[in-house]
């Protein structure tokens, strides 16, 4: 076991001596990789940031409560304490079907009379902001209120946010088509990086065949090399991104004044960080491991 | 310990490298494969070490087939041999320590052998104040001292060396022999290809081929040019 772990550390030590003794096209890829990996990283902090300012004002959301025509007021009490009485309603805002038309009436510069309306088609209305986007919660509401004598309908006035929410679901799915689009892009360079590292190391490899290396023995240093190149590129990505949302908040704060709000950008959580940079290892560990599993094919000797 | 059967060796384009070759090299044995350039004698070693496949015929070492090996098997078959070359084919952008030592990493042997190992591999063929220098920088015979120290260092039970003092002055040709002979002395199976059959003082066999066909093989005390 001991051998086992003392030749991958060799294997990795090959690695890190090839990859400083070319370091400046080391940089590159590492360049390469970061940037490359920076775009779809750079979308989904948008999308992040965008998601949480929809869950803000999903907090807004209200059930609008038409009342029957004939309803009673001691029904309106009731429904208004009901509504008091429940953990999910933030606050309730009775309006009055004779207040609702005075307003309509002055909004539209009506007069019932020319237009042939002799009464109020208007009905009394409870309108409701709720503390809670949950669908589960709300749904037990509005079941429980539409068992309410006197309560005709209810709408759920949330079509907004739920068409924010699908601009955001389509976003996200644009965002991982572009992902493993780029993806591809950098398995494919990663793999001709390696595959060129090979041809640089045809002489070793035919040595080490020769004096019975196996595959999988030639091949790990340059798995280990497209391991440090993913790691490197995965850093570049993440301290791109910072960098970005560092710029991005300090333009923020001095438009603030002139624009009356600001919108800050948050960054992604450490876990989505450690997520970009292990993504960016295994693009790199898989490119380089099909790479030089091809290319060292080639260079059989037993025939 | 090595059996040829009938073996025929054709390269593409119908040239018979080798043809109905019978022979057999028995352990700890000293056996020159002798003959003129394109006798076929690299041919020989390379179907030993398996670097090639016989066209027809078998050859049989320790029990087993080579011509029925499979490629997955041919790197373990090879970590019996040590094979010296005559362009040395050491790694030139690593120390004489970490070309001797290529061996016991692919033979999974690490940790305080490594360092053991290597050292009295250098020591045997008088190398070992230059472990840390780079190949580059030793001469002509030393680098060969260099292939001969990495091909003994895992212990192989066979050393094959291909026309291994064909580029050196005849001081270092007789330096690396004496390293061959001394092997042989302590039961390794030494088999060289030459041009030439050097003067030998030890029991030897030799194989002669010309134009791919065994023209002689016959065993000798001592040979005298």
């Amino acid at each position: 076991m001991f051998n086992y772990f003392h030749n991958h550390f060799l294997a990795f030590n090959i690695a890190l001596v090839r990859i400083f003794s070319n370091f400046g096209s080391s940089l590159m890829m590492f360049l390469v990789i970061g940037i490359t990996l920076f775009l779809p990283s750079s979308g989904l902090l948008v999308v992040e940031n965008i998601s949480q300012i929809s869950n803000n004002i999903a907090y807004d959301a209200e059930l609008s409560l038409f009342l029957k025509k004939n309803i009673k007021q001691d029904q309106i009490d009731f429904i208004q304490l009901a509504l008091g009485k429940s953990l999910i309603v933030k606050k309730n805002h009775f309006e009055s079907k004779l207040t609702a038309w005075d307003k309509l009436q002055n909004k539209l510069n009506l007069n019932p009379l020319d237009i042939g309306i002799s009464e109020n088609p208007l009905p009394d209305a409870f309108f409701i902001s709720l503390n809670t986007f949950n669908e589960k919660e709300i749904n037990i509401l509005i079941s429980d209120l539409k068992t309410i004598d006197g309560v005709e309908n209810i709408f759920f006035d949330a079509g907004w946010v739920k068409k924010l929410r699908s601009i955001l679901y389509l976003l996200k799915i644009g965002l991982a088509f572009l992902a493993i689009i780029l993806i591809i892009v950098l398995i494919v360079v990663i793999g001709n990086t390696i595959r060129l590292q090979t041809l640089t190391h045809k002489d070793e490899i035919e040595v080490s065949k020769l004096i019975g290396a196996t595959n999988s023995f030639i091949q790990k240093p340059f798995m280990y090399t497209g391991l440090i190149y993913g790691l490197g590129g995965g850093l570049i990505t993440i301290c791109t991104l910072k960098l970005t949302i560092e710029i991005f908040n300090k333009a923020a704060i001095n438009l603030e004044a002139m624009l009356g709000g600001s919108f800050i950008l948050k960054n992604l959580v450490w876990e989505q960080n450690l997520t970009i940079v292990l993504i960016a290892m295994l693009i790199g560990c898989f490119a380089s491991f099909f790479a030089a599993q091809q290319s060292i094919k080639k260079f059989e000797i037993f025939k | 310990m090595i059996n040829f059967d009938k073996v025929f060796k054709r390269y593409p384009g119908n040239m018979d490298a080798l043809q109905n070759i019978n022979l057999s090299i028995s352990a700890a044995e000293l056996v020159f494969v002798t003959g003129p350039s394109g006798a076929g004698k690299s041919t020989l070693l390379k179907l030993i070490s398996s670097v090639e496949k016989p066209t027809s015929g078998t050859i049989v070492f320790e029990n087993k087939n080579l011509s029925q090996l499979k490629a997955k098997d041919v790197p373990y078959l090879r970590r019996k041999f040590g094979m010296i070359f005559q362009d040395h084919k050491l790694l030139y952008d690593r120390n004489c320590f970490e070309n001797v030592s290529l061996p016991l990493a692919i033979n999974n042997i690490g940790g305080i052998y490594i360092n053991r190992r290597v050292r009295a591999a250098l020591d045997k063929v008088g190398l070992l104040n230059k472990e840390k220098i780079m190949p580059i920088s030793l001469s002509g015979g030393e680098q060969q001292r260099l292939a001969i120290a990495r091909a003994i260092v895992s212990r192989p039970s066979i050393l094959i060396a291909d026309e291994p003092t064909g580029n050196l002055d005849k001081e270092y040709a007789d330096e690396i022999m004496n390293i061959f002979y001394s092997f042989q002395q302590v039961g390794v199976t030494v088999i060289i290809s030459t041009h030439e059959l050097p003067i030998t003082p030890v029991k030897h066999k030799k194989i002669h081929l010309i134009n791919g066909e065994l023209k002689d093989q016959a065993n000798y005390v001592q040979l005298l040019s």
